[in-house]
């Protein structure tokens, strides 16, 4: 079969020939090195300050534009300085900072100084302009204030110890340092058009086109390492299918696939894989205020109802890891001992009877409308049913989902299949899960003071061998209570040019877009 | 007042398309009071005080009575004020503004193309009845009208982008240059269009046919008046109606259809505006867009029923006996 060129098919019709007139921009074919474009799920939403963010989307792009004090290294939780010249704990409740001279903010903001520094941090404790509390307030909820000691030195003092600052603030989004002049002007503010992010990392954000595209070129005044392309462009691209594709047309050079597509993705030619476990975790948790599920039994039963290496070997493919405990490996916490429940549909019968259930009951499962989701709640929708119990899945989107689970709609669950993205102090994970979070994230609404208690300690102590002990002692609280069937930490799978090396923090959601480089 | 028939038509169907956004807009207003929880605390979100929720629900006039909220709801639509979004702050006209060419150019070009399409192949069909390219017709018009759009969007992603490099998958274009959007705009176009070609071609077969046996073509014929002259002269005219009826109320299926595309084809416009505002419980960015895409489809029908007046001359004279 003779195959048309495009020359020949464009030819063929006078309306397209108009269109060649113009000289368009065909497809690029050839890897340009100049330019690299990565897929985001989602376009920027609301301001582009760190407490006011609304997610991981923004996050990575006020990492690459502003700096923080210290920052980590691709791949790994630890540290190097960054905006700081130095910074020491000088005692349980003060860190002391000294600010690299000649950093300068993009946009002729002048130079950072420590001034800065303490507007940034102190501003997680201020309403956005609009009058809504600040989303990320409980980052720096242990901040009393910062003391300028100089034009490049000052002191963070705090009300309590906070050990997570090092892990999940100082290095993350809610450690950026941004401009208070450019502040004061108005920048930062989505409801500025044009949006201006002022910082003074290695690119600048030249241009945020809404719903189509965000640019970042390299800032040309920066003393640092060169960055690895002049430009950088992010494009929102919902569809997991669709970003796939695109980058097999070559209009996309990064971005996340489905675990289930990896194996398909993987034999298209020009195309390399990373694969990265995740500290996110992915469970199923019981409602346990709500009958049947406010008897142990019944809770146990279903936890031995359900396999969780045959769920996620039907979900994921294959592609992630059992989860027995809320800590993933690797982080302070993480709980190796953790029992390894084995799937005994005969005893969850057994249990099922002895709680007044003999021929089971019904109940529903909420989760989000994700294709792994949906897979997820199927098989354990057919588990279940094989010892009687009947579970309707309510599928839902992410905003419905989200409403399903807080206020006194929460009370109403039954089960709900859950993900939350983890960060590198266990402090952020356990978080969710204390008696004050019930109507808002704790949608088990399971209220165990002990567990509290050994979380606020673990919070609130510097002594790191004592936090181990007492966050692996909260999660085992959490295993007596058979509220969580844990699931996977989940891995992130991305596809991209060959060419391209990608830096990608250890969570797996947190890009290092400034320190993508070509091979 | 003593206006003419065909004024008096104009005029009712005006009456009829305010009363009818009026209707949407006040079941959009009421659709808001079925969002679980008070308003005030979903858009503060879970961390805000009582105070705050209090302060706010003041200030938004959410403690105000019912009926009171829906006149100011519908003082404000009426002068275009449709609030502000929760997450940026900027006025939602201006976010729906920004994006609605989109969505207008992608439906007019889909609906563009399926009467390109459509309409040809409606005629061929039925001026050469039972032929093989008629049969063949038929069943590719059933096939594409069965197939869902985003089966069809993803094997002409899979053939004109990935195997043959010849077409983009991605947005509108970023040099701005109109070549290049048109370019973008074919797929999502054509994924939209090619069941409505099926629509359009046996519909208007079966329209066709049917006019064609009427006694006054058959006159014509028998007058000697060529048949490509009775059939895009004569009988078309009138075999179009009741596929201009069906291409009005295509609009709105073309705008719902417009949001499948948006996303599959990462475009901006009303779809993936009300996808971002669904997923981050953005309630009066899904409420703001809602109402426009009736506005637009409601006027649509109304440009259609007027249409009328100029395709079918019977109409005319039908108003004219009702004086």
């Amino acid at each position: 079969m003779t195959m048309l060129s495009r020359r020949q098919m464009l030819g063929g019709t006078a309306a397209t020939a108009g269109l060649m007139a113009t000289g368009l921009p065909f497809p690029v074919l050839a890897a340009s090195h100049t330019s690299v474009t990565f897929a985001i799920t989602r376009d920027i939403q609301g301001l582009l300050a760190p407490p006011y963010r609304v997610g991981a989307i923004e996050g990575n792009i006020m990492r690459t534009v502003c700096q923080g004090l210290i920052r980590f290294k691709p791949g790994s939780f630890d540290w190097d300085l960054w905006a700081a010249k130095t910074l020491t704990q000088v005692s349980d409740t003060a860190i002391e900072f000294e600010l690299n001279p000649g950093l300068q903010f993009h946009g002729g903001y002048g130079e950072m100084t420590a001034d800065d520094v303490k507007f940034s941090f102190e501003l997680f404790q201020k309403n956005r302009p609009d009058g809504k509390p600040a989303d990320y307030a409980k980052d720096w909820a242990a901040l009393d204030h910062v003391e300028v000691t100089g034009k490049y030195t000052g002191r963070i003092v705090l009300k309590t110890p906070s050990p997570q600052l090092w892990l999940v603030v100082l290095p993350d989004n809610s450690g950026l340092i941004i401009s208070k002049k450019a502040w004061e002007a108005g920048c930062y503010r989505s409801d500025q058009q044009p949006i201006k992010l002022i910082g003074t990392g290695a690119y600048m954000l030249a241009e945020w086109v809404p719903n189509q595209r965000v640019v970042l070129k390299a800032n040309p005044d920066w003393k640092g390492d060169k960055p690895g392309f002049p430009e950088l462009v992010l494009q929102p691209v919902r569809d997991p299918k669709t970003a796939e594709l695109a980058l097999r047309a070559n209009e996309l050079q990064f971005t996340l696939i489905e675990p289930a597509d990896a194996a398909e993705v993987q034999k298209q030619p020009d195309t390399s894989l990373l694969r990265q476990d995740s500290i996110n975790y992915v469970w199923i948790g019981l409602n346990v205020e709500k009958p049947p599920f406010d008897n142990p039994k019944v809770r146990q039963a279903i936890r031995l109802a359900i396999d969780t290496d045959q769920v996620l070997a039907g979900a994921y493919n294959g592609t992630v890891k059992p989860a027995y405990a809320l800590m993933a490996p690797g982080l302070l916490g993480y709980w190796a001992d953790a029992p390894k429940p084995k799937p005994d549909p005969a005893a969850a019968k057994k249990l099922l009877a002895e709680a007044g259930h003999p021929n089971g009951f019904k109940c529903t499962l909420t989760l989000m409308s994700k294709p792994t989701y949906q897979a997820i709640g199927q098989i354990v929708q057919a588990m279940l049913a094989d010892v009687g119990v009947q579970v309707d899945l309510q599928v839902l989107d992410a905003g419905a989902y989200y409403a399903a689970g807080q206020g006194e709609a929460g009370k109403k669950l039954d089960m709900a299949l859950q993900r939350f993205g983890g960060k590198a102090d266990p402090a952020f994970q356990t978080q969710w899960f204390v008696a004050s979070q019930i109507g808002t994230w704790n949608w088990q609404r399971w209220n165990d003071p002990e567990f509290d208690e050994f979380s606020a300690k673990a919070a609130a102590t510097n002594d790191k061998a004592e936090r181990n002990r007492l966050y692996i002692e909260a999660q085992k609280r959490m295993e007596a209570s058979g509220a969580y069937i844990w699931l996977t930490h989940e891995a992130n799978i991305f596809a991209f040019r060959p060419w391209l090396r990608p830096a990608v923090l250890p969570n797996g959601d947190d890009m290092l877009y400034d320190r993508f480089t070509a091979i | 007042m003593n206006l003419s028939p065909k004024l008096r038509y104009v005029a009712s169907r005006l009456v009829t398309t305010i009363l009818v956004l009026l209707c949407a807009t006040v079941l959009l207003f009421a659709l808001t009071l079925l969002i679980p929880g008070n308003p005030a605390e979903v858009l503060l979100g879970p961390r805000a005080t009582p105070e705050a929720v209090q302060a706010y629900s003041h200030a938004m006039g959410l403690d105000r009575p019912l009926l009171e909220r829906l006149a100011i709801f519908l003082g404000n639509v009426l002068r275009g004020d449709l609030g502000r979004d929760i997450i940026s702050g900027r006025p939602i006209l201006d976010l729906v503004l920004e994006v609605f060419p989109y969505t207008l150019s992608l439906t007019l070009a889909a609906i563009g193309l399926a009467v390109l399409l459509g309409v040809p192949l409606g005629c061929y069909a039925a001026t050469h009845p039972g032929s093989l390219a008629d049969q063949v017709g038929a069943v590719t018009s059933v096939a594409f009208i069965a197939m869902p759009n985003f089966v069809v969007a993803v094997f002409l992603v899979l053939i004109f982008s990935v195997w043959l490099h010849w077409l983009p998958v991605l947005g509108v274009g970023r040099d701005g240059g109109w070549g290049d959007a048109a370019l973008r705009l074919v797929l999502p176009a054509l994924s939209l269009a090619l069941s409505w070609v099926g629509y359009i071609a046996r519909l208007l077969r079966a329209s066709l046919l049917e006019v064609m046996g009427e006694p006054h073509i058959r006159t014509a014929r028998a007058y000697g008046v060529a048949e490509r002259r009775l059939v895009y002269r004569n009988a078309l005219k009138l075999a179009a109606i009741p596929t201009v009826a069906i291409l009005g109320l295509g609009v709105g299926r073309l705008l719902g259809g417009a949001i499948f595309a948006e996303i599959v084809f990462a475009r901006p416009g009303l779809g993936t505006l009300v996808y971002d505002a669904i997923n981050l419980r953005n309630y009066p960015v899904v409420q703001a867009a809602v109402l426009v895409v009736v506005g637009v489809f409601t006027l649509t029908n109304l440009l259609t029923d007027l249409s009328y007046l100029w395709l079918d001359p019977r109409l005319g004279r039908r108003l004219g006996q009702e004086r």
